[in-house]
């Protein structure tokens, strides 16, 4: 199958975004999500197959090598794990069986709980039948299904696309009048929903800049430009001023299993000191930051280090080479810390996160 | 009937986790149940069930600590309720039944290893971790990790680069605690001495010492229940408590059929709580009440000069202490299973899809 | 509602400088102010005496600016006009509302503005104040015990170049004479509570100098009792706290520490020169960025001090290694919470989550018998042309990418200011230990400690 141009194709685009995603070219978990998703669409377009299984492989070894080129970028593994969950979805459907009924066992009943009186109304419809496996014409599985699949990847596409209007639709019930909002790091999603909130409610937005890549100055620039009121501080200032916030929205990296999460390193200092003020803290972020993994490394969040000489530059001369400097990308914030997730499908305590991913993935595509 | 209970006790007794041996609890309970059927002569699905029913009650009954053996219990036979059956007969539905109960408890064999599986991720390079008492899925979770950093290390170690690595070859450590008062803890560390994994046991007074020193704390269990929290060894509450208190993860290790639908509201509502746990010895207070009427210094002293010193044995402590205790759900960080990993949360999701869907 | 100012006010006063009472000068300075906000404030409340549920609102702003009136008394006269008249709508275009300040956030408006270089010079300056002045307001001289011991260091060129005029004895005079010359310090920088205790405790001695003494001599004595006071208070409590400290520290140990403070960095020379084997993390944070003088000093010992160095927001992945964390603090207050550069509180907050221990470094004369609750009521702004100087040196190797933001920040749009507070309260919850030179102490009975109340010499 190597042999065929088709896959070879195929190699080139994912090879493609492979260098990109290990070069950091691509940056930003909506960007990379959707690239992630142009690549499958492409695949399953030119693969070929001739029955679930093998399909699923296919995007699974896509997928691993994807994860594999950035571990650290989850939305690419989410998107992956959201498009295998849709096709099987779509599968079932077309397949008119209902899921796997065949034994139940005692293993069966923990996993799955009570057995549900199935009511399968068999569908009048006459579907055109759904061969696997047709020895004398091997691409009528795929030339059945793909239209179909082409559909859900489509809508994993315009979920993408219509995330942030979705996640600041009910923007103006979490912030009121005259608040004072603490905000740190650059991130679009923040910044769209409180762009959005702005034009229901003057309140006053308080920036951290965020070092040392100073995205929050970024985030102020574009926050005061939409006519918000916004005040700049150093990372240093968040406690002082906390007894003043009324809110803390933050952005997230990637929303783990638990409830916790990792985002900008910074975060866990704003999240701590809201908590020992009581101030809320928000998180707003998209579904596919939802991963269905722990935090394994206990203190230092997802082990990213950035450019040290972004903490103490060369100009500093000799104090260069005797000093180490440590520059993580993200910290891990533990859910306890955490108040609610606003998504593009509703608002979730950090309790419910895990309910979340049991619905949008399949639980054998936590690993890839 | 009668003749029935004697005989399953005698075949749970049997499978019952004698030293060395494998089975737990819970399986050794379904495995116990699925014998008696085989031996029952019931001929409708109703009698069935409420033979099963009293031989669970009976077995719970003769047992000083039932509250796992209850979870298999009430999970095999919910499974039966549940069982749908569209078998010709009823023995033929029997025969299945009893077919399913000895699978299962064969398959169930295997869940440590997953378990294990999943707890391995946690257990980073240099960590130090924290165990309580004796419990066979923290052990062969442990082995496991050993294992393969051992392997993992000396690959790094033949790199000529990773000197470091080399001479770290043993990448973990572990705290026991003792567990009194039956000590299973020093069994845990002996086992875990033999493997070559450093292993210290230190005293049930002394977790709140140890703690800062410690990376997370690795729990067995007896059961989980419904609202996430844990039944285990007593002591596992406090030492929850300390790891909270200290921000330190701590996480449950518990097979599926360790869920056990039971909502304990404190340490006194465990069906293991009875008036004799912690009661103040009645002896003491009869003798006292009558001469303290008169002078209560001298009765005090009377006491000392009069009776020979009183004597406290370990077997005197631990006749009035319990057995186990309950960890809420907020002092756990995850509970590790067969399922998956879950929040305390995610427990009772199951438990629910089980016995309230 | 005016009148909680002239009691706030005077209540603050009397705590750092109430010397400055008697000065005459001042005190008419201050009182024409007062007059001023009072009169100001009766027009307004004679606006909105109507509704008082927005008043209540209206009156914590305006005390806040009422507390500060008296360090620093434009600033606060400003603000205390303009926070009620953009409240009211009013027309607020007086001449005071210059530039960006006027549209701030009405809450920020308490916090100490920062000064332009070069402020005027009212009155009888001298030289050596002047110099100080410009050295404070640039932040050439920086940090409680560097000022402090300028601040004294040049009083005593000013005690020596006094010349009591006629008809007047020196024990009454003298203060008349400083007073400006703080007013000129303060006008400056706001004080710090170091220089308020010291300005304090030199009051005490003029008024206490004998008035039969010659004039030289007595200057002399007053002279003396600085360089006491410094010695004493600063220097020979540093030499006891470096080695108290230093026994905490052990072989092996991490020590992490924020910013710079100047008796932290003594600690780490002095632990290295007793050949402690250790290792320094230095977390470090703008608008300052302290840390890396710190840097430099430890690195430049022979052998240098193993450093790791950090901003703030990487601070989570480097508590965990640490082993203890030192701290330096601007003042102590009465209920234990430490005034020190923004950024100490996230530190011992995070330490205090990790069961890190806390030893808090500070001399006694840095204790203030005021309660301070938040790092909100009192604080301090960072001088915008320092931020971006330093922003400019820092910057550079970084911000390539966001180059233009620098600059055209504050300039680009009017919704957007830069803020950049000096300093936090840290609560005393958080520290582990204060180390005094009378030993370690909770920071809660800093208030029981005879010393630290000035009310015995030593």
């Amino acid at each position: 199958m190597a042999s065929d141009p088709q896959s070879a194709a195929n190699q080139r685009i994912v090879e493609d975004l492979v260098s990109r995603l290990r070069r950091r070219q691509l940056v930003g978990s909506r960007a990379t999500a959707l690239e992630t998703l142009l690549v499958l669409r492409q695949v399953v377009s030119k693969a070929r197959f001739s029955n679930i299984d093998q399909l699923v492989n296919i995007i699974r070894s896509v997928g691993r090598r994807l994860v594999d080129a950035q571990p650290k970028e989850h939305s690419v593994g989410n998107t992956v794990r959201k498009v295998l969950h849709h096709i099987r979805e779509e599968y079932h459907t077309a397949n008119e069986q209902p899921a796997v009924e065949s034994s139940f066992s005692i293993a069966k009943f923990v996993l799955q709980g009570q057995p549900r009186k199935q009511a399968t109304i068999p569908s009048s419809e006459t579907r055109v039948p759904l061969k696997e496996n047709d020895p004398d014409d091997p691409d009528s599985f795929a030339r059945v299904l793909k239209p179909v699949l082409m559909e859900a990847i489509q809508d994993v596409f315009d979920e993408l696309e219509t995330v942030y209007d979705n996640i600041s639709k009910n923007a103006k019930d979490h912030i009121h009048s005259d608040e004072i909002i603490l905000t740190l790091g650059m991130s679009k999603t923040v910044d769209f929903f409180l762009k959005a909130a702005a034009h229901y409610r003057n309140y006053t937005v308080i920036v951290a800049e965020t070092a040392p890549f100073y995205g929050g100055r970024e985030m102020a620039k574009s926050l005061s430009s939409a006519g918000i009121s916004t005040f700049l501080v150093p990372d240093s200032s968040i406690y002082a001023l906390m007894s003043r916030v009324n809110k803390v929205i933050l952005g997230a990296h990637a929303i783990l299993a638990n409830g916790g999460m990792f985002a900008t390193s910074g975060s866990l200092l704003a999240a701590t000191a809201a908590r020992s003020y009581s101030t809320p803290v928000v998180v707003c972020a998209g579904q596919f930051k939802l991963t269905p993994l722990w935090n394994l490394y206990h203190e230092y969040g997802a082990l990213d280090f950035g450019d040290p000489s972004a903490v103490l530059g060369f100009d500093e001369g000799d104090l260069v080479d005797k000093v180490d400097v440590v520059n993580p990308y993200y910290d891990y914030v533990r859910p306890e810390l955490l108040d609610v997730f606003i998504t593009n499908y509703g608002d979730h305590p950090p309790s419910s996160i895990y309910r979340l991913l049991k619905e949008t993935y399949d639980d054998e595509d936590n690993e890839l | 009937m009668r003749m029935c209970v004697s005989v399953l006790i005698h075949i749970y007794d049997e499978s019952l986790p004698s030293e060395g041996q494998k089975l737990s609890t819970p399986l050794a309970a379904i495995l116990a149940l699925t014998e008696m059927m085989e031996q029952s002569n019931a001929g409708t699905m109703f009698e069935l069930l409420t033979e099963l029913k009293g031989a669970a009650e009976a077995l719970s009954r003769q047992s000083l600590n039932p509250i796992g053996l209850k979870a298999g219990c009430e999970l095999f036979i919910e499974f039966i309720t549940l069982f749908p059956h569209d078998a010709a007969s009823f023995s033929e539905l029997k025969t299945e039944l009893i077919r399913q109960g000895q699978h299962y408890a064969e398959q169930a064999l295997a869940y440590r290893a997953k378990i294990a599986e999943l707890a391995f991720d946690f257990i980073k390079d240099d960590s130090v971790i924290l165990t309580h008492s004796y419990s066979r899925v923290v052990l062969q979770t442990l082995l496991l990790a050993h294992k393969r950093k051992r392997i993992s290390g000396e690959i790094s170690g033949s790199n000529a680069t990773c000197e470091y690595f080399s001479s770290h070859v043993l990448c973990f450590s572990v705290f026991v605690t003792e567990a009194r008062p039956r000590g299973m803890g020093i069994k845990t560390a002996e086992m875990l001495t033999a493997a070559g994994i450093p292993c210290t046991v230190v005293l049930d007074s002394a977790v709140a010492y140890a703690i800062d020193k410690v990376d997370f704390v690795l729990m067995g269990s007896e059961a989980v229940v419904e609202s996430g929290g844990l039944v285990n060894a007593v002591g596992s509450n406090q030492i929850a408590i300390i790891a909270k208190a200290a921000n330190k993860p701590f996480y449950a290790l518990a097979e599926s059929y360790k869920f056990h639908r039971m909502f304990p509201l404190s340490q006194y509502d465990l069906p293991s709580h009875n008036p004799g746990v912690l009661s103040f010895p009645q002896t003491m207070s009869a003798r006292a009440r009558p001469a303290s009427s008169g002078l209560p210094s001298k009765a005090s002293s009377v006491l000392f000069d009069n009776g020979s010193p009183i004597r406290m044995t370990q077997e005197d402590i631990a006749r009035n202490n319990p057995d186990v205790d309950y960890t809420r759900p907020d002092l756990i960080s995850l509970v590790f299973s067969d399922v998956g990993s879950l929040t305390p949360e995610g427990v009772s999701q199951y438990l629910v899809g089980m016995f309230a869907g | 509602m005016p009148v909680p100012e002239p009691e706030s006010a005077s209540a603050e006063s009397q705590s750092l400088t109430k010397a400055q009472k008697k000065a005459e000068g001042r005190a008419r300075q201050e009182q024409q102010r007062a007059a001023k906000a009072a009169q100001k404030q009766q027009q307004q409340s004679g606006q909105n005496a109507g509704p008082s549920s927005n008043k209540s609102k209206g009156s914590t702003v305006q005390k806040k600016p009422a507390l500060e009136s008296n360090k620093i008394p434009s600033a606060a006269a400003s603000s205390s006009k303009d926070a009620p008249t953009t409240r009211e709508g009013a027309v607020g275009a007086d001449g005071l509302s210059d530039g960006p300040k006027s549209r701030g956030l009405r809450i920020f408006s308490h916090f100490g503005l920062p000064k332009t270089p070069g402020h005027q010079i009212k009155g009888d300056i001298h030289p050596a104040i002047v110099k100080l002045g410009l050295q404070f307001s640039e932040f050439k001289i920086c940090g409680a015990n560097a000022r402090c011991i300028a601040t004294l260091t040049a009083f005593k060129t000013v005690i020596q170049d006094y010349v009591t005029p006629p008809h007047n004895t020196l024990s009454r005079h003298l203060m008349t004479h400083l007073s400006p010359q703080i007013t000129h310090l303060v006008t400056a920088r706001p004080m710090s509570v170091t220089m308020g205790n010291a300005i304090r405790q030199l009051k005490l001695e003029i008024s206490g100098s004998d008035i039969d003494l010659p004039e030289q001599d007595a200057k002399d004595a007053l002279c003396q009792e600085i360089d006491n006071y410094i010695r004493d208070r600063i220097i020979i409590a540093d030499e006891v706290i470096e080695d108290l400290a230093v026994k905490k520290i052990k072989d092996g140990d991490v020590v992490l520490t924020y910013a710079r403070s100047s008796l932290v960095e003594k600690i780490l020379l002095r632990a290295h020169s007793l050949n402690k084997r250790f290792s320094v993390m230095v977390i470090d944070s703008r608008p300052l960025l302290e840390g890396k003088t710190l840097l430099h000093s430890l690195t430049s010992v022979i052998p240098p001090i193993p450093c790791t160095y950090a901003l703030l927001p990487a601070l989570p992945s480097l508590i965990t290694d640490a082993d203890i964390v030192l701290l330096g603090a601007h003042s102590l207050h009465a209920n234990g919470s430490v005034y020190s550069r923004a950024g100490t509180a996230m530190v011992a907050m995070l330490a205090k989550e990790h069961s890190v221990p806390v030893m808090l470094c500070c001399e006694t004369y840095k204790f203030s018998e005021t309660v301070m609750l938040d790092g909100f009521g009192k604080n301090e702004l960072g001088l915008l042309s320092i931020n971006y100087f330093f922003a400019l040196l820092f910057a550079d190797a970084v911000c390539n990418q966001t180059a233009p933001m620098k600059f055209s920040l504050g300039a680009s749009n009017s919704n957007l200011e830069v803020l950049n507070p000096l300093y936090d309260s840290t609560p005393a919850s958080c520290i582990t230990a204060v180390v005094t030179e009378v030993g370690l102490i909770p920071p809660t009975s800093i208030s029981s400690i005879p010393l630290a109340l000035g009310r015995t010499t030593l």
